[in-house]
């Protein structure tokens, strides 16, 4: 069957039905398109949360006072520095701070002497910045930060007050990357003695203290020593924190399901539609084809590739469209239902695609749409042609 | 060129069966042309589906070309059909969203012939039909005369050995179905047998040799 004639049938019948076929392929493309952004959405989230839980330490140590988390003595560090099998204990100072009732930033100090700090912090500075970023009172800031002052007329330098009243003027060294905005959006880098006293902490205290454990083995062995070493001693590790991730972000699952439920439906009414369009006239042309020598086989064959044709189609257009939106347009209104509206700036959404998902898609899609074309078209060629055309 | 032997047709509605062939038994040889007569409701138009092979017996025995049509898968029996039967309709159903030309050439594409020959084949179909200059146009711009000659070119374009003609002049004036009959006599010299199913009392007014088969009631008379 498949010789010049036929496919010269075959582009005759796309084009006599080019009105029809134009609206399945609109709808079909709008459906593969919403898909698709939500899926490279929320993949692109999920690969910036496991990016960055990879960089994250194996376990954290705190002080947890009636459920509150406390600052800790920094004396303990070298206690968790000499258990076998811990390495690369760093003391971390942070906090939340509050600029009004809209806006917070979580501001965090860095220990230039700690050799995890001073790697990430080189990564970020230049050497002239560096020396500047130790020598005077300056600070780092993700772009809503900076976006926050300069809506505050603060370009340059923001003057913060301390717990005990005192107002500390700190200027802006460099704006972060962009591309790491999901995490630093919101974020204050600071010499850690600088950012001990924005938070009110005195000079032997901490926020909490990280630390690695090369064997995974050994890890449940440890939590359990740390646990020991102080009362009150509170240790996460990985598992805890993507926990606390997962429900930052998952609580919008109701949302995404929501959203592909509504996708579902759409697509389940167009192939309804479609499945009830074998009507007369559909009925009488098959009778026709049937009549002058077309077998039953030839029929599907033309019908199948038709449609082939249209899914082909709308799916790479949908999943292209879907691509521009996301990590072209940085897909405004999604990424609000996605992330919240308190991240007050862009978020650039790496692209990251997971091919099993986009073929899950595509395999749900087409077989779907094609059943729901091809079962009709046989059940009317599999009717005696006479009784059809009657 | 075709047996048919104790021929029955009925169908069961509410499981009441209504009869619509009874004991049917001819023969037709090569290069005949026959008149299928009856009033409407005879069972002349179910017999000629049935020979067209686009409807099967109930029972009885259907030899076209020594084949047995109503036992053929329907692979075969698309291609024997293609091949071996054109098919004039009474409504002449033509698919009005194709050219006159591209409607010659949809038996061709079933038989997977090349699309340069087939185009060939369908020009000379329509100019032996006398509708050559009307190719590119659509069916819902042509007369009911031009619309049977159009159907004509493409019932012969695969040059088919046997034409069954359903009701042909049904839908003609006078002086249309008078020319149809010409292009019938035409074809009839040319050597192809011709099976006309009509109740149109112009048929008995032709004078080259012709058998008749009188229906009535869906048995012969």
């Amino acid at each position: 069957m498949l010789n010049n004639s036929f496919f010269y049938f075959f582009t005759l019948s796309l084009f006599k039905n080019r009105k029809r076929y134009f609206a399945i392929v609109t709808i079909s493309t709008l459906v593969i398109f919403l898909l698709s952004s939500v899926l490279f959405l929320s993949d692109s989230i999920k690969y910036s949360i496991n990016s960055q839980l990879e960089l994250e330490p194996d376990l954290i140590v705190q002080k947890r006072l009636g459920g509150r988390v406390v600052p800790l003595d920094e004396s303990i560090v070298d206690t968790i520095a000499e258990i076998y099998g811990v390495s690369q204990v760093t003391k971390r100072v942070y906090g939340r701070y509050y600029f009004d009732k809209e806006y917070s930033a979580l501001i965090f100090g860095v220990d230039f002497l700690d050799e995890q700090s001073s790697k990430a912090l080189a990564k970020l500075l230049n050497r002239e910045d560096l020396k500047r970023f130790l020598s005077s009172e300056s600070m780092l800031v993700g772009e809503g930060v900076f976006n926050y002052f300069k809506s505050h007329f603060y370009p340059k330098a923001y003057n913060f007050l301390t717990p005990s009243g005192k107002i500390k003027s700190v200027k802006i060294l460099k704006v972060l990357d962009r591309r790491s905005n999901l995490f630093s959006n919101n974020l204050i880098i600071l010499p850690q003695e600088l950012a001990k006293e924005i938070l009110g902490l005195k000079s032997n205290e901490i926020s909490d203290i990280a630390l690695n454990v090369p064997n995974p083995d050994e890890a449940a062995n440890i939590q359990r020593k740390l646990e020991g070493l102080f009362l009150n001693a509170f240790i996460s590790g990985k598992r805890e924190m993507q926990k606390e991730y997962e429900n930052l972000f998952n609580y919008k699952g109701g949302l995404f399901l929501a959203l592909y439920l509504i996708v579902v439906m759409t697509l389940s009414l167009i192939l309804y539609q479609r499945y009830s369009l074998a009507n007369s006239l559909e009925k009488r042309e098959v009778a026709i084809l049937r009549s002058l020598g077309w077998s039953i086989k030839d029929l599907l064959g033309l019908k199948a590739l038709e449609n082939i044709m249209l899914v082909l189609f709308s799916f790479t257009l949908g999943l292209f469209l879907g691509y521009l939106y996301v990590f072209i347009l940085k897909a405004p209104l999604l990424s609000e239902l996605f992330l919240g509206k308190n991240l007050q700036t862009q978020i650039e959404f790496l692209p990251h695609i997971d091919y099993l998902s986009l073929a899950t898609i595509f395999i749900l899609y087409a077989t779907t749409f094609l059943s729901a074309v091809l079962i009709p078209v046989w059940r009317v060629a599999t009717t005696e042609p006479k009784e059809a055309l009657s | 060129m075709v047996v048919v032997e104790q021929l029955n047709r009925w169908y069961t509605i509410d499981k009441k069966r209504h009869q619509i062939l009874k004991d049917i038994s001819f023969h037709v040889k090569r290069g005949d042309f026959v008149l299928l007569r009856g009033v409407s409701g005879s069972g002349k138009t179910t017999l000629l589906s049935i020979l067209a092979g686009l409807e099967k017996p109930s029972s009885g025995k259907v030899l076209i070309d020594g084949e047995p049509i109503a036992k053929l898968p329907d692979i075969h029996l698309s291609h024997f059909r293609a091949k071996k039967v054109g098919i004039i309709f009474q409504h002449f159903n033509l698919i009005d969203s194709l050219s006159l030309q591209d409607n010659v050439l949809v038996p061709l594409v079933a038989l997977k012939i090349g699309l340069q020959e087939a185009k060939a084949m369908a020009e000379r179909a329509l100019k032996s039909a006398n509708i050559a200059h009307k190719s590119e146009a659509y069916p819902t711009k042509l007369s009911g005369g031009e619309k049977q000659r159009g159907a004509i070119a493409r019932a012969i374009v695969a040059d088919p050995p046997l034409l069954l003609c359903d009701e042909p002049t049904a839908n003609l004036d006078r002086a249309n179905s008078l020319l149809f009959i010409d292009a019938l006599h035409k074809l009839h010299q040319e050597g192809k047998t011709i099976i006309v199913a009509t109740h149109d009392p112009i048929f008995d007014a032709i004078d080259f040799p012709h058998t008749i088969i009188d229906l009535k009631d869906g048995q012969i008379v």
